[in-house]
């Protein structure tokens, strides 16, 4: 166990809270704000669709899903940038389990 | 015999064979592989089986036939169904796993070292996946009874021997494999017809592109038969039932046991993260698909249908008249089939569009093979998490701490038997439409799991007292809500029983903020349990340090 100065974890949290208030913040644009103002976006059209219905059925969920795999390899880059190895990580996961 | 049967019963019992070989290949021998697969499964399969686990009756055949009813208003579930795994992936699940416990009821009674919380929140889990099974059942005898042409009662009952018997001997490793068999043969049996009708209508294999110039096409349509046009927004329920619904359906997403406790069956915090996105894009393809799939349903209906002399109707109506979910009334007595005199419930459209698109014997059993996978493996899991709550949480943790693992087992496969047995017997005579009671249990999962899980993960003030009150009166207002929008016909902002999570979630987020607060703060241990759950597993927080576990010797 080595000690790590407080301040590099507290910038480790703080990195990964940065990002995952911006994700959040997509998230809610693209479901919630996009559904109230559903109703003024129905004449506007986008690759044949009305605006509207391209985004409940389309690019909502092709939002998410770009976010979770931007989330998850950005989640993989912080990590190797603070010196967190997975194998490491792999056997202490293992070892962190109550056993029965 | 005609041939549509014998096709359709060769394909299901084909599937079938595989998904039992693969339980009985895999029978579970420890606790440990019983409950969560001795966690060896790589994200991209452990997505999988998060994807058929995930997608339930109510997607496979129910989903698109509600958005072909409600038109753009029926999109909610789409979002809804999906956004959740935002929720789940980045805000709960690597936490969760790093925290190392067996099942949700597990991690709330340690988290805040109560008993009381443990129990509480093993009932929840028991009623949100009871509720939630007993759809898949019914859903299952729909299918069965459909096919073999016998009772859905006598269906609901093959169905309910199916699901016991593997998920009592396969327990979570044989599902694991099972399932990402069954998500396979899902994915398959729904892209199928959607490809063909894409063909069919717009030359392109592309439905996720074409559907867009059909719905501009039956925008045209409506309005020269005067109704609303199909695309346009909040014309079955408020804006704010729309936004209330989504609401509830991310946040139910986000608390479900059964979804949760797959990811625990991955190594690590970054492959909780990877599992969760392969999750969504497998998801994906199914709820992409699904709006087309109305939009291609709807339209060979208007054009196809509609307009034809109603005693040279194709043969497939008739069947479909029989089960009283297809209505063909002559209003203006003119013999001819109008769009408003077709009534069609939204539980069949899965399964009739292949017939009416004439897609062929082998798709159409195909469907009923995919629509049988994701009733069962949904069920399969919801038992998995009924037997651990049971077993594991309450018999193990609470009342017989002493018990020897094969007792444990029994006790784990005597609960899924009963379990399924008790959610046959009400599936027999269900309460509600299949996507109701779904809805419900998501409410009931917004209500409890979803507060007491964020506060749990992400605020280290929050105590036994606060999350024992919140999740009890979370379920309270869910419960209140449902059914006095129900019965009673009280509504806020034109909000009904489905939306009804919203209200809980208020409610249990600020009775546990509040309870929290005013009662003493979690012992340090908990505290600094819950901040170290901020970094990933090397890095370990005590006594206010943070220490990177390198290997080297402790201190």
């Amino acid at each position: 166990m080595k000690k790590i100065d407080k301040k590099v974890a507290d910038a480790y949290f703080r990195e990964k809270n940065t990002y995952m208030a911006i994700y959040f913040a997509i998230w809610f644009l693209v479901s919630y704000v996009m559904v109230a103002f559903a109703d003024s976006l129905t004449d506007v059209q986008f690759l044949g669709f009305p605006f509207h219905y391209f985004m409940g059925g389309i690019g909502a969920l092709f939002t998410f899903i770009v976010l979770l795999f931007v989330n998850a390899m950005v989640g993989d880059k912080i990590d190797k940038k603070y010196g967190i190895s997975e194998e490491r990580n792999e056997e202490i996961g293992s070892n962190n389990m109550i056993n029965h | 015999m005609d041939t549509q049967f014998i096709v359709s019963m060769l394909i299901i019992l084909a599937t079938f064979a595989l998904y039992i070989w693969i339980a009985v290949y895999n029978t579970a021998k420890q606790t440990s592989d019983f409950y969560v697969a001795g966690r060896g499964v790589p994200p991209i399969f452990n997505g999988m089986a998060i994807g058929a686990d995930w997608m339930s009756a109510a997607s496979f055949i129910g989903m698109a036939g509600t958005i072909m009813l409600l038109g753009y208003d029926g999109l909610a579930y789409i979002m809804g169904w999906t956004g959740g795994y935002l929720f789940l992936s980045i805000l709960l699940a690597p936490q969760l796993r790093k925290f190392g416990r067996y099942t949700v009821p597990e991690f709330i009674g340690d988290r805040f070292n109560s008993k009381a919380a443990l129990i509480i929140a093993a009932l929840c889990t028991i009623i949100i996946s009871f509720t939630y099974s007993i759809g898949q059942l019914s859903g299952s005898g729909v299918v069965i009874g459909r096919l073999f042409e016998i009772d859905a009662k006598i269906g609901t009952m093959i169905g309910v021997v199916l699901i016991a018997f593997y998920a009592a001997f396969g327990g979570m490793k044989g599902i694991t494999w099972t399932q990402v068999a069954q998500y396979v043969i899902l994915i398959i049996a729904y892209l199928v017809p959607v490809i063909f009708m894409s063909l069919h209508l717009t030359s392109n294999p592309l439905p996720w592109i074409s559907y867009g110039e059909i719905l501009t096409k039956m925008g045209e349509l409506d309005r020269e038969l005067g109704i609303s046009e199909y695309f346009a927004p909040f014309t079955n329920g408020t804006k704010w039932q729309f936004l209330a619904l989504m609401f509830t359906l991310m946040c139910g997403t986000a608390g479900l046991p059964h979804v949760i406790v797959r990811f625990y069956t991955v190594g690590t915090m970054k492959a909780a993260r990877w599992s969760g996105a392969w999750a969504l894009v497998f998801i994906g393809l199914l709820y992409f698909s699904a709006p087309a799939y109305a939009a291609f349903a709807r339209f060979i209906l208007m054009t196809e249908v509609a307009g034809n002399k109603i005693a040279e109707l194709p043969a497939w109506t008739q069947s479909w008249i029989d089960t009283g979910k297809l209505g063909i009334a002559d209003a203006n007595g003119d013999g001819i089939l109008q769009w408003l005199e077709l009534q069609i419930a939204n539980d069949i459209v899965v399964m009739a569009t292949p017939e009416i698109a004439n897609l062929g014997v082998f798709v159409i059993g195909l469907v009923a093979a995919g629509a049988m996978a994701a009733a069962l493996s949904t069920a399969g899991g919801l038992m998995i998490s009924i037997s651990s709550s049971f077993a594991h949480d309450i018999y193990y943790r609470i009342i017989n701490p002493q018990a020897s693992e094969q007792k444990r087992l029994l006790i784990g496969r005597i609960s899924i038997v009963v379990a399924t047995l008790l959610a046959g017997i009400i599936a027999l005579n269900p309460p509600g439409a299949i996507t109701q009671i779904v809805a419900w249990a998501f409410a009931l999962a917004t209500g409890t799991f979803f507060p007491a899980l964020v506060l749990g993960v992400w605020w280290k003030r929050a105590n036994a007292k606060g999350t024992i009150a919140g999740m009890l009166v979370g379920l309270a207002v869910t419960l209140i809500y449902i059914f006095s929008a129900k019965y009673g016909g009280f509504t806020v902002l034109g909000i009904i029983d489905t939306g009804a999570g919203v209200f809980g979630a208020i409610a249990a987020f600020a009775t546990n903020i509040i309870v929290s607060l005013s009662t003493r703060a979690p012992s340090q241990e908990l505290q600094d349990a819950v901040i170290n759950l901020r970094y990933p597993e090397q890095m370990v927080y005590k006594d206010g340090e943070v220490y990177l576990n390198d290997g080297s010797s402790q201190e």
